[in-house]
């Protein structure tokens, strides 16, 4: 991220209470700037580059390991975490362009449920029904690739309530496993839409 | 066992001791005796670590005053859960002691002994011609569960003052006589050993414990055979597992490496970087190993980066290129490495076949596939200023790393430890011990004198681990007049076995270990129809490709790959054998069940048949044709003997003639493993093998010119995708009554290969001998492929 494109995202964040653009230029483009960015509903302030892939931010700086580095190139998706609800690769998306959305990963999948669903206090252990489905139909195998497997689905179930075989399979279909759980991330996949839309109806 | 401790039972044969009485805690502890002898000899061979005394207390069990169980094993899982899931089953089981409560440690070389390799997690089969590696296969794990329930049992008899024979054992509770004791009851207060007698050397990964105590029957079995879930799917599914990745050492820098441009490049210069704009960066040379350092990761990545850009290297272009490799692999020199008979050789194949009705000729070519797991090769390595090493990694065999860094350093074993920490599925490729970035972390981390993490791009991992093995398969089948075989002649060729040379000592020009690479080609099929009087397999090998071409030795090395080189042969065998039954006009079903008498086989023949739907005819299909715009319809079949198991597969396929696609519309997979210790974990397995199967069919091959690897990410090495991925069919057949079990979860990934094409075969008249059926290739194949 240019000089330029940091002024426009500045611009872009003015609004916004955590962030000043002071906060962003502090220490120049190139080097290590201070920034805040918000994960998992906490603002974290953070010094990196501006041009630093959010991944690496994620995983040095906060210590969050459920998104994994797979390719750097936005292929495999081991990378994902969710950018205002919406699926992006970590790899290859600056730290800079994220100040002043909300973050989520796969450490805040259950709390963002929770939270989405009005219920204020989230217990320790509550898991988003796609975690809870992942464990019922024992889906990992290594595991190295599910983070993105889910962090998609999540994306998917927030407007698809209830997707069919097919839209699953197209809305994943940019996600990499070389185990081979691909069909047993599908039946995941519906049965926590089928979880969700039972406890929509409550 | 110590001269101090107080020898306070024996155990049918193993020896039960009690070094004190403690006021806290308390423990059983369950160790393997290994000769002195062995243990001496193992230690001064080549290279060969010492390992952790298997004879210390916590080798293997430990049963604790808080009722709770430990168990080691020098073996890591890869994501089946084999050791976390299967082996506490076995325990459990024999035991009667609860699942939840049992924790398995694994991997590390300074809290588990040694485990062999990572494979054969649960072999079990007496008389079995493979060797029941040390900490692992769960008859050496069942019988050291019987002689350790023995010992609490005789406990409890002193404790309960009730006989033996009247205890009962439920959930780890023994009662008797009225009353009830734990298992952490009868061990409380006090250090207990049990030691237990074996036969073979834990370095040689042919260690038998002996000895006969009771074991349970298999018709009482309440634990092994049922789905339990695997342990580390709910750290995995909520963010909590320690992957390597995640590992932070205090002082811990960042490197990345700049590789040669080829695999026989030289270092000419080593460019300068920009101080102003890579402040932090530390350059580290090595040989030709060249490194940026930084203590942000994404720093050491832009100066590699740039770094990458300004270091000039020399040319060198001595590898064949794909499109010629079949070639280069027929001229190449076949008497650098012994060649080998298979197991099931009989009669005179020669004469056989020139006396035979009809004769088959069929040459086979399976091209290098990469193993391509989806995390690139990652470790944190710590070399001490106390001389001692530390290693972070996934790797399956920790004390043979351990050895081969001691090696390179020209250090001892003992000042090296190997951690294991959790990682991405590899699928082989470090089953030895290393192939991937961690002879370089501790190269590097020498020369900085800190911990280093270091990371493979996606590139460096495609184009500097090893590979997959090509074959060759010259198959040669003799019909009688009725059509059934007479005469099985296979030539199986590859280049090089297996290579264990960590890149890092290959890059500085630092020992590497002795015997590698290793090229002797055993066959590995099992051969699974008996009734074809004369069979010859042989087995050929000769030097990796371009590495003795190479002025740093690197070329094309090759490793194991799941169901190594078995499923490349596979392919051809029953490629040929669904040739064979073609010829003859036979169903291939049927065929196959005409030419064996193993029961086994036929049991799992005839549920394919059921579970399939599959059609009785012969192929190809009546209206089999190889032009057109309707898309035409195939059904295909193969089968797989392995290490004590079996599987059958059937498919049925679409292939456009015009865009040459083939679709996968359905696929079945028969396994009989013997035992099934886990259902469901079974299950999964078998699909998720299936589906790498089925996308080495269809897309897989790695590319390469004359100078390096040119498959460097998931564009140019596609691999299967979820919207092309078809539903597999699981048909498990549970044999507790012959008290084996076999390797069940090895081999789906080597049946899609034959089946798949014995389905283009039905559906189109032609076999193509190659893979992967990509479809320009399958185009190609109908438009200039010859019908029959």
């Amino acid at each position: 991220v240019g000089d330029a494109a940091a002024a426009v995202l500045c611009e872009d964040r003015r609004q916004t209470e955590e962030l000043r653009c002071s906060d962003i230029f502090e220490g120049g483009t190139k080097l290590a700037s201070k920034l805040k960015i918000r994960v998992n509903g906490l603002v974290h302030n953070v010094t990196a580059s501006l041009d630093t892939p959010l991944l690496y931010v994620l995983h040095n700086e906060l210590h969050l390991h459920g998104p994994r580095f797979g390719c750097g190139l936005a292929q495999c998706g081991a990378c994902s975490v969710l950018l205002d609800g919406k699926e992006i690769r970590s790899c290859v998306t600056p730290v800079a362009a994220v100040t002043g959305k909300a973050i989520t990963t796969l450490e805040g999948l259950a709390a963002a449920h929770s939270s989405a669903r009005g219920t204020t206090a989230v217990a320790p252990k509550a898991l988003h029904p796609l975690q809870q489905a992942w464990i019922d139909l024992q889906v990992p195998q290594c595991g190295y690739c599910q983070n993105g497997m889910m962090i998609q689905a999540a994306d998917l179930l927030a407007t698809v309530k209830r997707p069919t075989e097919s839209q699953i399979r197209t809305a994943l279909n940019g996600h990499l496993c070389r185990c081979g759980t691909y069909n047993a991330v599908v039946e995941a996949v519906q049965r926590a839409a089928k979880t969700m839309a039972k406890g929509a109806k409550k | 066992m110590t001269s101090s401790d107080e020898v306070i039972g024996n155990v049918f044969g193993a020896t039960l001791s009690r070094r004190r009485f403690v006021k806290a805690g308390g423990a059983l502890a369950v160790a393997v005796s290994v000769p002195t002898a062995i243990r001496a000899s193992a230690g001064t061979a080549a290279g060969a670590p010492l390992q952790l005394d298997a004879t210390k207390p916590a080798s293997w069990l430990e049963i604790r005053a808080d009722n709770t169980i430990v168990m080691r094993t020098g073996k890591a899982e890869l994501g089946q859960g084999s050791a976390s899931g299967a082996y506490a089953q076995i325990v459990a089981e024999e035991l009667d002691f609860p699942y939840d409560a049992i924790s398995v440690v694994m991997g590390s070389t300074d809290v588990t002994p040694d485990g062999g390799t990572s494979a054969g997690f649960v072999l079990k089969a007496k008389g079995s011609p493979w060797p029941e590696p040390f900490g692992g296969g769960a008859l050496n794990l069942q019988r050291v569960s019987a002689y350790t329930r023995q010992a609490l049992l005789d406990l409890a008899a002193t404790n309960l003052g009730v006989p033996k024979a009247q205890l009962t054992v439920k959930d780890g509770v023994v009662s008797g006589g009225g009353k009830t004791v734990t298992y952490g009851q009868l061990v409380a207060g006090q250090q207990l050993n049990l030691t237990i007698p074996t036969t073979g050397a834990a370095l040689t990964s042919n260690l038998n414990v002996t000895g006969s105590p009771p074991v349970k029957p298999t018709s009482e079995f309440k634990v092994i055979g049922k789905s339990y879930p695997m342990k580390t799917i709910p750290d995995i599914v909520t963010g909590k597992t320690v992957w390597t990745a995640s590992v932070r050492v205090p002082g811990m820098l960042h490197a990345r490496v700049v590789k040669p441009p080829t695999l026989g490049s030289t270092l000419v210069s080593v460019g300068k970087l920009d101080k102003k704009a890579f402040p932090n960066v530390q350059v580290v040379v090595k040989g030709n190993l060249v490194a940026a350092v930084a203590p942000a990761e994404y720093e050491a990545i832009q100066a590699a980066s740039v770094l990458a850009t300004k270091t000039k290297w020399t040319d060198w272009k001595e590898l064949p290129g794909n499109g010629n490799l079949f070639n280069a692999m027929r001229a190449a020199d076949y008497s650098v490495s012994p060649t080998t008979n298979g197991p099931a050789n009989k009669g005179q194949t020669a004469t056989a076949f020139a006396a035979a009705a009809r004769k088959l000729t069929a040459t086979y070519e399976v091209p290098f596939v990469k193993h391509a797991p989806i995390g690139p090769s990652i470790a944190v390595a710590d070399v001490r200023g106390d001389g001692t090493v530390h290693i972070w990694t996934t790797t399956q065999k920790a004390q043979a790393l351990r050895g081969f860094m001691a090696n390179m350093l020209g250090i001892s074993a003992d000042n090296v430890a190997v951690h294991w920490t959790a990682g991405t599925g590899a699928y082989g490729r470090s089953n030895g011990g290393t192939d991937g970035c961690e002879a370089e972390a501790v190269i590097i981390s020498q020369v900085v004198g800190k911990p280093v993490r270091l990371q493979w791009m996606r590139p460096e991992d495609m184009q500097w681990s090893t590979q997959s093995h090509p074959l060759i398969g010259d198959m040669q089948v003799g019909l009688d007049a009725k059509g059934n075989m007479v005469s099985f002649q296979a030539d199986y060729y590859i280049p090089g076995r297996r290579d264990e040379r960590p890149v890092g000592a290959l890059l500085t020009g630092l020992p590497t270990p002795a015997g590698e690479p290793f090229l002797v080609h055993g066959v590995s099929t099992e051969w699974p129809y008996d009734k074809v009087p004369n069979v010859g397999e042989f087995g050929r090998s000769s030097a990796q490709i371009g590495q003795e071409a190479s002025p740093i030795k690197v070329g094309l090395r090759v490793h194991s790959m799941r169901t190594p080189v078995h499923r490349q042969e596979n392919t051809a065998l029953e490629g040929v054998v669904n040739e064979a039954a073609a010829a003859a006009g036979v169903d291939p079903i049927e065929y196959r069940l005409g030419h064996t008498a193993d029961p086994r086989l036929i049991a799992v023949l005839n549920e394919l048949k059921r579970a399939h739907g599959w059609q009785t005819r012969p192929s190809p299909q009546a209206n089999a044709r190889t032009s057109g715009s309707a898309v035409l319809k195939g059904q295909g079949m193969s089968v797989m003997l392995r290490i004590n198991a079996y599987w059958a597969s059937a498919a049925n396929i679409s292939v456009s003639p015009q865009t040459g696609k083939i679709t996968v519309d359905s696929y079945t997979l028969v396994v009989e493993p013997g035992i099934v210790v886990n259902p469901f974990q079974l299950r999964r397995n078998m699909e998720g093998g299936t589906i790498q199967g089925i996308s080495e069919t269809l897309h897989e091959v790695m590319a390469f010119d004359r100078s390096k690897v040119l498959s460097s990410d998931w564009v140019t090495y596609p691999i299967l995708r979820m919207k092309d991925a078809p539903k597999v069919k699981v048909s498990m057949i549970n044999r507790p009554d012959l008290n084996v079990v076999g390797m069940g979860g090895e081999a789906p990934n080597g049946l899609p290969q034959s089946t798949l094409m014995a389905a283009l075969h039905d559906a189109t008249g032609v076999m193509s001998r190659t893979l992967p059926l990509r479809p320009a290739f399958v185009r190609s194949l109908l438009g200039g492929g010859e019908k029959g």
